[in-house]
């Protein structure tokens, strides 16, 4: 019984000490970025603070959490979320339909149109509303090869021809609905969205279900038909390769596995119906954002401090640290940034490709279920009429996601 | 419904009695709660029904009624701004939630104020018949004698009660309202809808998800009747090998398939489920000694995928079954192995007629408590390959080795779908209930319990 | 007759070996990896081309909080053990000793509550948990309170194990005036050792694997962190290219105590996990 009583006891202190934890004071600001840039964050945000000693009584943490699960969590709880975090732009309509973002003031949402590219101001809006603060402009992919083993980046053939001689591997990620559009655009098909401002989406354009289509999803097979393909887009999980189509953040992992044959370059042609075809693609890019504050003096903060970190001179610097390619227009002309081999193939590739806007969360899974169609080879000698039966399933389906 | 009915109007009766045959104190205690025992000497009764009704009525009226009061519409005050400050308005999720447990405490403060005047009226007649009432000490000495199940079960109750109950009638309740990623607190409001969600998924005007609903809930099945059954044969076939008299080294075998229990699954799983990826070391073997050509699918095609997830939690499963068998093996009488040689049985003869009828009549309830664990066995399907791949003919991003648990997983955390997820919970349930219920009826070996003692 | 068996001897060394070499297979992978110098992604070959202890150096150094998670993980096990254990012993002496008023149906209430699946109402208690302060940095005292709440309900082996001591021991413990308390602190808990070992066994287990409702209580606050949250996220997440090796070595990190202990302890496990499997 004496247990019994010592447990009753602990379990109240438990609950008196935490309590009044949880209670104390909104003098404090949590950050939430990828790991990667922890330690840039708290060192800008340090240097912010000291510029404004209006603000000296918060205390702001920075706490790593994946862009990628970023809404996931905030959105588990908005009120215990970061109050400022970054996230990619895919995620946005999500965020904007449960209320888990604040437009931003007039005035700096005119500074973010005028100080960054208009991709990634267009990114950054549901509707008018701008929502979030461009932080790069990266998000996009191309082609890491090796030097030694990919005589010829400008085709697909050619790469894979190189790559089965040698018994290498290419990587390209059909799975994903972030990777898998570069064969449809490139074919010249789109698959957009409309959405309003308060983040639903009220219509669908996408054509896939065509000729065009047709040519991408063949190609897409054939492609997936050589034993050098293997489906992946992230270059620690990349064993064996020769090539792989990535984007930029994996840049330093990439250099350190092709070592002294580490290139990069744009993606390469496809032939689809007989003529080659540049492989398009998404590009896209990281926000950061503001979650709605109950309070004027914090939202001021926030606000300030989400507008800092997201400025041309800290975009550059967090190049510099880490590589990550700046959205801001002046960061963008830096000759660093000029000269940065993968921001430059990225560069050449974003030509090709649709700046990427917003999404429902369903594309995503439905995009998978057509790349896992194809990877377990589902259409193996299928004729054109069952193909055209599978992108017209797939065009209902993503037209369905719509009003 | 009749006799609810009948026993309420005993019970009121049975309360007007005691306040109109009641003396001032018990007339009193209707009031304050304890009063009446306090004043006959019984001081712990007392004070602990005076606490409880202080406690419960200072729960539900300081914070339990703001809630309680909105639960029918679950708030109607919107969140709005104020420039560009946010005033949070109300928030269904918490309205419905401390609504029902303030509905909690006031269904406790009521059977607690009718315990206290059963106490008042039983203390009222006990001394009018001339006996003395139990006193403090004796009380407070039953705790640890007579009524020590209270003692022991009071906090474990508590616990299940809050922790457990109540969250699953939450989620239940959540199965009838829109609470989904377009209605999320704290900024927006959902309200309750009816059945319109389980109209949804049996396509009851509309597009449904039933289709993929009944898919899944198929490969549920499939899933649990092997990672049942073949872990529970193939164990036993280790542990009668280990056991085979002649076979030296018993404990080494032993250990050496034990290492899967005790190593942490989100380890192992993880390890084991790149180990099939197509790039996979397993794949790079096979390559490099020449047994195939190109890389096998195993994560990426459906059927593959099934197999090897069912293979793979025979390397999980397969120590415990054997471990439980070595256990058993012993206990079987070793005059019906020796009669079996005698009529000159061979191994697989007395396997079949004395070994497995055995097993079977024995770990009978292990079986069930196994097939259930295994209908919502998230850890094996999440860490290995979370369900993939997907299909183009299954909707709401359902993959085809998902269970039903590791699918309604999915759409909390990924679509914030939580209405379509509770009610897939519930059809969870009812699916295990049904083949629970099923089985138990049949089973011989738990119809009596007090048999073993 | 003997050659025979001499043959069938032979054949079932055979299956064993090849059978712990496929159980042991992952086990050295791990180990080998862990160790692996080179860098630190998916390779297709077993055997590292360069030994280091860099990745163990990574868990113990500043980069890290490796040390952290693995103490809260830790302090998570250890109480857990303790207080389920004694949770799960009340709730047994109770059921299988006293006959009581609605013993039955709250057996059966349990048994109901045991089909819904479980982490459904994560977000529930995720909120109930806020509201005693027990989520993000402080989600370890938070998890403890979760698992012993509700432990109450695993009491099926335990009580199983109770049900064989013969009640006519207790009979006469109280013909010798000893309450039921005293009953069950002198006479049942020291003659249930194995499945007092076996019950602390099992519930120390448990939270190394505790990967979903723990990433949920503490998202966002690495200093609330278990190993498992933790270091899923090195092979989950985009963010954490080259972990994979680190990966390999926190894991043998988590596993080596608890296999430790779990083959000290085999014994009582298997007797419990046999009593349990007969009594359902």
């Amino acid at each position: 019984m004496k247990k019994l009583a010592a447990l009753l006891i602990a379990l109240c202190m438990v609950f008196a000490l935490a309590v009044p934890a949880c209670a104390a004071g909104d003098k404090t600001l949590k950050v939430w970025v990828a790991d990667a840039v922890v330690d840039f964050t708290k060192a800008q945000i340090e240097t912010f603070m000291a510029a404004h000693p209006e603000y000296a009584d918060y205390a702001v943490t920075v706490e790593p959490v994946g862009e990628g699960d970023a809404a996931s969590n905030i959105l588990t709880d908005v009120e215990a979320g970061a109050d400022i975090f970054g996230f990619p732009q895919d995620q946005l309509s999500r965020l904007v339909a449960a209320d888990a973002l604040i437009e931003l003031s007039d005035e700096n949402a005119a500074i973010v149109a005028a100080e960054n590219d208009a991709g990634s101001v267009s990114a950054a809006k549901m509707g008018d509303l701008t929502y979030a603060y461009p932080l790069t402009s990266d998000n996009g992919y191309f082609l890491y090869y090796d030097k030694s083993v990919v005589k010829d980046p400008s085709t697909l053939e050619a790469i894979v021809a190189d790559c089965e001689a040698a018994g290498k591997k290419i990587y390209f990620d059909i799975r994903s609905g972030w990777y898998q559009p570069a064969f449809f655009f490139g074919a010249g098909c789109v698959l957009t969205y409309d959405t309003d401002e308060s983040g639903a989406f009220t219509a669908c354009n996408i054509d896939y279900a065509s000729d065009k289509g047709l040519g991408a999803l063949k190609a897409l097979i054939k492609f997936t038909e050589s034993p050098a393909f293997v489906n992946g887009s992230s270059v620690s999980n990349a064993t064996n390769a020769a090539a792989i189509v990535d984007g930029t953040w994996d840049a330093s992992a990439a250099k350190e596995m092709f070592g002294e044959n580490y290139a990069c370059a744009k993606l390469p042609t496809v032939e689809m119906n007989g003529e080659a075809v540049q492989l398009s693609g998404f590009g896209g890019f990281k926000l950061l954002g503001v979650k709605p504050q109950t309070d004027d003096e914090k939202l001021a903060l926030c606000d300030e401090l989400a507008l800092y970190l997201s400025s041309g001179e800290v975009q550059l610097a967090r190049y510099n640290e880490v590589s990550w390619g700046p959205s801001n227009l002046a960061a963008q002309a830096d000759p660093a940034v000029q000269a940065d081999e993968a921001l430059s193939a990225l560069g050449q590739q974003l030509a090709f490709a649709i700046p990427q806007g917003q999404y429902p969360g369903e594309y995503w899974g439905q995009a998978e279920a057509l790349g896992d169609s194809i990877i377990a080879g589902d259409y193996k000698g299928a004729d054109d009429a069952a193909l055209m039966a599978a992108l017209q399933a797939f065009q209902d389906t993503c037209i369905s996601y719509a009003g | 419904m009749k006799y609810f009915f009948r026993w309420l109007g005993k019970d009121l009766k049975e309360i007007g009695i005691t306040f109109r045959e009641g003396d001032w104190k018990t007339k009193l205690s209707f009031l304050i709660m304890g009063f009446g025992q306090l004043l006959r000497g019984q001081i712990v009764r007392g004070i602990a029904m005076l606490a409880l009704e202080g406690g419960l009525l200072y729960f539900i009226i300081d914070f339990g009624w703001n809630y309680l009061s909105k639960i029918l519409t679950l708030g109607t005050v919107e969140t709005y701004k104020e420039g560009r400050k946010t005033v949070y308005g109300d928030n269904s999720f918490l309205i419905l939630l401390y609504g029902l447990l303030t509905l909690v405490a006031v269904f406790a403060l009521i059977y607690l104020w009718r315990l206290n005047i059963r106490q008042n009226r039983e203390a009222e007649l006990r001394l009018k018949r001339g006996k003395r009432l139990p006193t403090n000490g004796e009380d407070l000495a039953s705790l640890f004698d007579k009524n020590f199940d209270k003692t022991l079960l009071a906090l474990p109750v508590l616990g299940i009660f809050v922790f457990t109950v109540l969250p699953i009638i939450f989620m239940i309740c959540i199965a009838f309202t829109n609470y989904d990623a377009t209605h999320q607190p704290p900024s927006k409001l959902f309200t309750w809808t009816g059945l319109e969600n389980f109209k949804e998924l049996f396509g009851i005007g509309g597009q449904g998800f039933g289709g993929t609903f009944f898919y899944v809930l198929g490969w549920t099945l499939i899933w649990a009747f092997f990672a049942t059954f073949l872990t529970y044969f193939l164990g036993m076939a280790v542990a009668i090998m280990i056991n085979k008299k002649g076979i030296r080294l018993k404990k080494l075998w032993r250990t050496i398939l034990v290492m899967t229990i005790a190593v942490p699954q989100f380890v192992s799983l993880l390890y084991v489920g790149k180990m099939f990826a197509v790039d996979g070391i397993v794949n790079a073997y096979l390559l490099k000694w020449g047994w195939i050509s190109q890389a096998i699918p195993f994560w990426q095609n459906a059927t593959y995928a099934r197999i090897l997830i069912i293979v793979i939690n025979l390397w999980i499963g397969i120590p415990y079954t054997m471990l439980i068998v070595t256990g058993l093996l012993m206990n079987i009488p070793a005059e019906l192995y020796e009669s079996a040689n005698i009529d000159g049985a061979n191994p697989l003869q007395t396997f079949w007629s004395i070994t497995l009828p055995y097993m079977l009549f024995v770990t009978g309830p292990f079986l069930l408590t196994q097939f259930i664990g295994n209908l919502n066995n998230f850890n094996v399907i999440f860490l290995l390959n979370q369900g993939n791949p997907k299909s183009m003919a299954l909707t709401k991003n359902a993959g085809s080795t998902d269970l039903l648990v590791t699918w309604l997983y999915k759409m909390t955390i990924n679509d914030s779908n939580y209405k379509i997820a509770a009610v897939i919970g519930i059809m969870v349930f009812i699916v295990t209930a049904v083949i629970s219920l099923i089985v138990y009826n049949t089973m011989p070996s738990v119809k009596d319990e007090e048999g073993f003692q | 007759m003997s050659r025979k068996k001499k043959i069938s001897n032979a054949i079932t060394y055979v299956v064993l070996i090849l059978i712990s070499i496929i159980w042991l297979f992952p086990f050295v992978g791990l180990v080998l990896q862990s160790f692996r110098g080179e860098y630190g992604g998916m390779v297709d070959y077993l055997v590292p081309k360069q030994f280091s202890l860099a990745n163990y150096q990574f868990l113990f150094g500043d980069g890290s909080k490796f040390v952290r998670w693995y103490g809260n993980t830790l302090t998570i096990a250890i109480f857990v053990a303790i207080l389920q254990t004694l949770v799960i012993i009340c709730v047994s002496y109770a059921l299988s000793r006293m006959r009581f008023k609605g013993r039955k149906t709250l057996m059966n209430i349990w048994l109901v509550l045991g089909m819904f699946p479980g982490f459904l109402t994560m977000i529930c208690l995720y909120f109930l948990l806020k509201q005693l302060g027990l989520t993000q940095e402080h989600a370890v005292p938070g998890l403890i309170l979760i698992s012993v709440a509700s432990s109450g309900m695993g009491y099926y082996v335990c009580k199983g194990y109770f049900d064989t001591i013969p009640k006519s021991l207790d009979e006469a413990a109280i013909l010798d005036g000893a309450t039921r308390a005293q009953i069950l602190v002198k006479m049942i808990i020291p003659m249930s050792k194995p499945i007092i070992i076996y019950t602390m066994l099992v519930a120390f287990m448990a939270p190394w694997c505790d990967y979903i409702f723990a990433s949920y209580v503490a998202f966002g606050n690495e200093e609330g962190y278990n190993v498992a949250v933790a270091m899923t996220r090195w092979v989950w997440t985009n963010d954490y290219q080259g972990y994979f090796t680190r990966f390999c070595a926190g894991g043998i990190l988590v596993a080596i105590p608890v296999t430790i202990l779990f083959m000290c302890l085999q014994k009582y496990y298997v007797e419990g996990v046999t009593g349990g499997a007969v009594k359902g």
